[in-house]
C-alpha cells in the first residue's frame, strides 16, 4: 500500500469523492525483453484513485502511459506488482474497466444502437431492458437522432461518444480512456470536454484519463498524475485545485499548466 | 448552450453526407443515362458492325458466324423444345434446347460452387484464426494451391466418372481455393484492436469471438470471393465440359464439331449472360448487406 500513504498530493482529493480506493496502482513494473535488448516500459509506478474522482495521466511519448493503460485495462500482464480494483487484483480484461481508444474501436459492422448494445449483450441483459439501457446511453450522450447511422455516417467527435456510450452502457466501476480526443480537432475537443465532464458528474464514474496534452490533464482532472520517462514512472502527483468550469484564461490555470509542463521538462 | 449548438452543428455534417451519398448515387446513374449510355450504344454498334463486315468478307458462317447468325442461332436454341430430366427423381419436364442445357450446366456448377465455397470459407476462417493450424497446413496449401482445378480431373474420372459429379468435382475445387484465400485474408486482417475492445466488452471466448466479431469483420473479403468464385467456376465449368459432362459449354464443342460455330457462340453468349446476371444480383445483394462499409 506503499502508493497510498507515500503519496504527497493524497490530501488533494476533490471534495466529492469518497476518499475509498477504487484503483490501487501497486508498485506496477512492465519489462520487454528480447534476445537484444531489455526495455523498462514502466518502473515501480504507485498510485491510486478514489471512488468518483477524476484523474488524468499525463506524460511525454515513451513514458509507458499507454502501456500503463493496457496494463489497467487487462490487456497486458505487469511484470512486477499489481494493479487492484475495489481491492480485487486486475487478472485480465472485463467489463467492470469501461474502455475508451483514441481510434474509436467501433465494430463498423454494427449500428451506433449495435456497438452500444454489444457489452449488454455479452452481459444477457434481454430486450427490453436492452434498448432501455442503450437508449439511456445514446441521451447521455446526445445521439438520440442518430442511433441507426452506421460508424462511417459520423465524425470523429460523434464516434467517441458512441465509445463512451458503449463503454458505459455496461455500468463498470471506472472509465478509462487513451487519448480518447486525440484524433478530433480542437473546437470539437473543447465541446468533447465539457460533455464528459457532465457525464462524470451525472453518472459520479470513477474516471481514468490518459493524455500527453497537459492542458487537457489540468482542464479536466482533479489529481495529475504526471510521468516521466526512460523508465515509465511516476514524477509527481499534482491536485488540481479550480473550480470548474476551468479557462484557459484564468491564471491559476496558467500556473498548473506551467507546474505541470515543468515536471515534465517541456 | 454552446455545447448544443456544437452538437448540432456537428450532427449535421454525417445527415448532409449520408442525403449527399443517395445523390451521388442518383447522379451516377443519370450521369450513365446521358452520356454513358449513349457511348455504350455507339461502341456496341460499332463493335457488331466490324463483325457484320468481317463475317460477310470471310463469307463462311463456320469459320465466323455473323452477330445476325448467331442471333438467329440464339433464337432457334432459345425456342426449340426437348425434354429435361431431373436427376434422382427421373421425371421429364418440358424445356426448350437452350434452357436444358443450361439447367445441365447448373447441375454442376451450383453443388459445385455452394460446397466450394463453403469448405474453403471454413477452412479458411480456420486457418485465419488459429496460428498453429496455419502453420501446419500452410506447406500442404501452398504446394496444392497452384494446381490448375482442371488438372484434377484425372481423379475426377476414377473417382467419379466424368458427368455432373466430376464436373462438379472440379468446379468445388476451384470455388475452394478462391474463398480459401479470401477468407484466410479476411480473417487475417481483422485489427487486433477491434478484438481487444470485444475482449473489454465482455467476448472471453473464441466462438463468441468469431461469431460477433471476426466474422463480421471479414465478411467483406469473404463476399468479394464468393462473387469472384461465380464468375471463375464459370470457366472451369466449360473446361469440364470439354471432357464430356453434358451442359452449356459441351455444347459450344459439340456445335463447333459440326461446324455449327454460330450455335457455339450462341452458348458462349449465353454463359456470358448468365455471368452478367449472376453478378449483377450478387453486387445488389452485397451493397445492401453490406451496406456498412466505407
Amino acid at each position: 500500500m506503499a502508493g497510498l500513504s507515500d503519496d504527497p498530493a493524497a490530501a488533494g482529493t476533490s471534495p466529492r469523492t469518497t476518499g475509498t480506493s477504487k484503483v490501487v496502482v501497486d508498485g506496477v513494473s512492465k519489462v520487454y525483453e528480447s534476445e537484444r535488448q531489455r526495455v523498462e516500459a514502466l518502473s515501480d509506478v504507485n498510485f491510486s484513485v478514489s471512488e468518483g474522482e477524476f484523474v488524468c495521466l499525463v506524460g511525454p511519448s515513451g513514458c509507458g502511459k499507454t502501456t500503463l493503460f493496457r496494463t489497467i485495462a487487462g490487456l497486458e500482464a505487469p511484470t512486477g506488482g499489481e494493479i487492484r480494483l475495489d481491492g480485487d487484483p486486475v487478472t485480465g480484461p472485463g467489463t467492470d474497466r469501461g474502455m475508451v481508444f483514441q481510434e474509436y474501436g467501433l465494430f463498423p459492422w454494427r449500428t451506433v444502437r449495435g456497438n452500444v448494445a454489444f457489452g449488454l449483450e455479452e452481459q444477457g441483459v434481454d430486450e427490453p431492458e436492452r434498448s432501455r439501457r442503450v437508449d439511456e446511453m445514446l441521451g447521455l450522450v446526445g445521439l438520440e437522432d442518430f442511433a441507426d447511422a452506421y460508424p462511417k455516417e459520423l465524425s470523429g467527435g460523434m464516434k467517441q461518444r458512441v465509445g463512451i456510450a458503449r463503454a458505459l452502457a455496461v455500468d463498470p466501476e471506472i472509465l478509462l480512456a487513451d487519448e480518447p480526443f486525440g484524433s478530433v480537432d480542437a473546437q470539437t475537443r473543447d465541446m468533447l470536454h465539457g460533455e464528459l465532464l457532465r457525464i462524470w458528474a451525472e453518472t459520479g464514474k470513477t474516471v481514468l484519463f490518459v493524455t500527453h496534452d497537459v492542458e487537457e490533464a489540468v482542464k479536466l482532472a482533479d489529481r495529475v498524475v504526471v510521468m516521466a520517462a526512460d523508465p515509465g514512472r511516476v514524477r509527481e502527483v499534482v491536485a488540481v485545485d479550480i473550480d470548474r468550469p476551468r479557462g484557459r484564461t484564468d491564471p491559476e490555470f496558467g500556473e498548473y499548466v506551467d507546474r505541470v509542463r515543468s515536471l515534465i521538462g517541456e | 448552450m454552446s455545447l448544443e449548438s456544437g452538437a448540432t452543428a456537428e450532427a449535421g455534417t454525417p445527415e448532409a453526407r449520408t442525403g449527399d451519398g443517395e445523390g451521388v448515387a442518383a447522379g451516377s446513374l443519370s450521369d450513365l443515362d446521358t452520356t454513358g449510355l449513349a457511348y455504350g450504344a455507339v461502341g456496341s454498334a460499332v463493335f457488331l458492325a466490324i463483325w457484320q463486315a468481317a463475317a460477310m468478307a470471310v463469307g463462311r458462317t463456320y469459320l465466323l458466324p455473323s452477330p445476325v447468325e448467331v442471333a438467329t442461332a440464339f433464337v432457334v436454341e432459345l425456342t426449340a423444345p426437348t425434354t429435361f430430366t431431373v436427376p434422382f427423381v427421373e421425371i421429364s419436364i418440358p424445356a426448350t434446347r437452350l434452357v436444358a442445357n443450361l439447367l445441365q450446366s447448373l447441375l454442376h456448377y451450383l453443388p459445385g460452387l455452394v460446397v466450394g465455397s463453403v469448405l474453403g470459407i471454413s477452412l479458411g476462417v480456420a486457418m485465419g484464426w488459429s496460428g498453429r493450424l496455419d502453420d501446419a497446413l500452410t506447406p500442404v496449401t501452398r504446394f496444392l494451391r497452384p494446381i490448375p482445378p482442371l488438372a484434377w480431373i484425372v481423379f475426377a474420372i476414377v473417382w467419379i466418372g466424368i458427368g455432373h459429379g466430376g464436373a462438379a468435382f472440379i468446379v468445388g475445387i476451384g470455388a475452394f481455393w478462391i474463398n480459401f484465400y479470401n477468407a484466410y485474408a479476411g480473417v487475417e486482417g481483422v485489427s487486433t484492436h477491434l478484438r481487444e475492445v470485444a475482449e473489454t466488452l465482455g467476448v472471453d471466448d473464441d466462438l463468441t469471438m468469431i461469431r460477433k466479431v471476426i466474422l463480421p469483420a471479414a465478411t467483406p473479403s469473404i463476399a468479394t470471393g464468393v462473387r469472384t468464385s461465380i464468375g471463375q467456376c464459370w470457366m472451369i465449368v466449360v473446361a469440364a465440359e470439354l471432357f464430356g459432362a453434358p451442359g452449356v459449354g459441351f455444347q459450344i464443342i459439340n456445335a463447333a464439331q459440326n461446324l455449327a460455330t454460330d450455335v457455339s457462340v450462341a452458348y458462349m453468349a449465353v454463359i456470358s449472360l448468365v455471368f452478367l446476371v449472376s453478378d449483377g444480383a450478387f453486387r445488389r445483394v452485397e451493397r445492401r448487406a453490406l451496406a456498412w462499409r466505407d
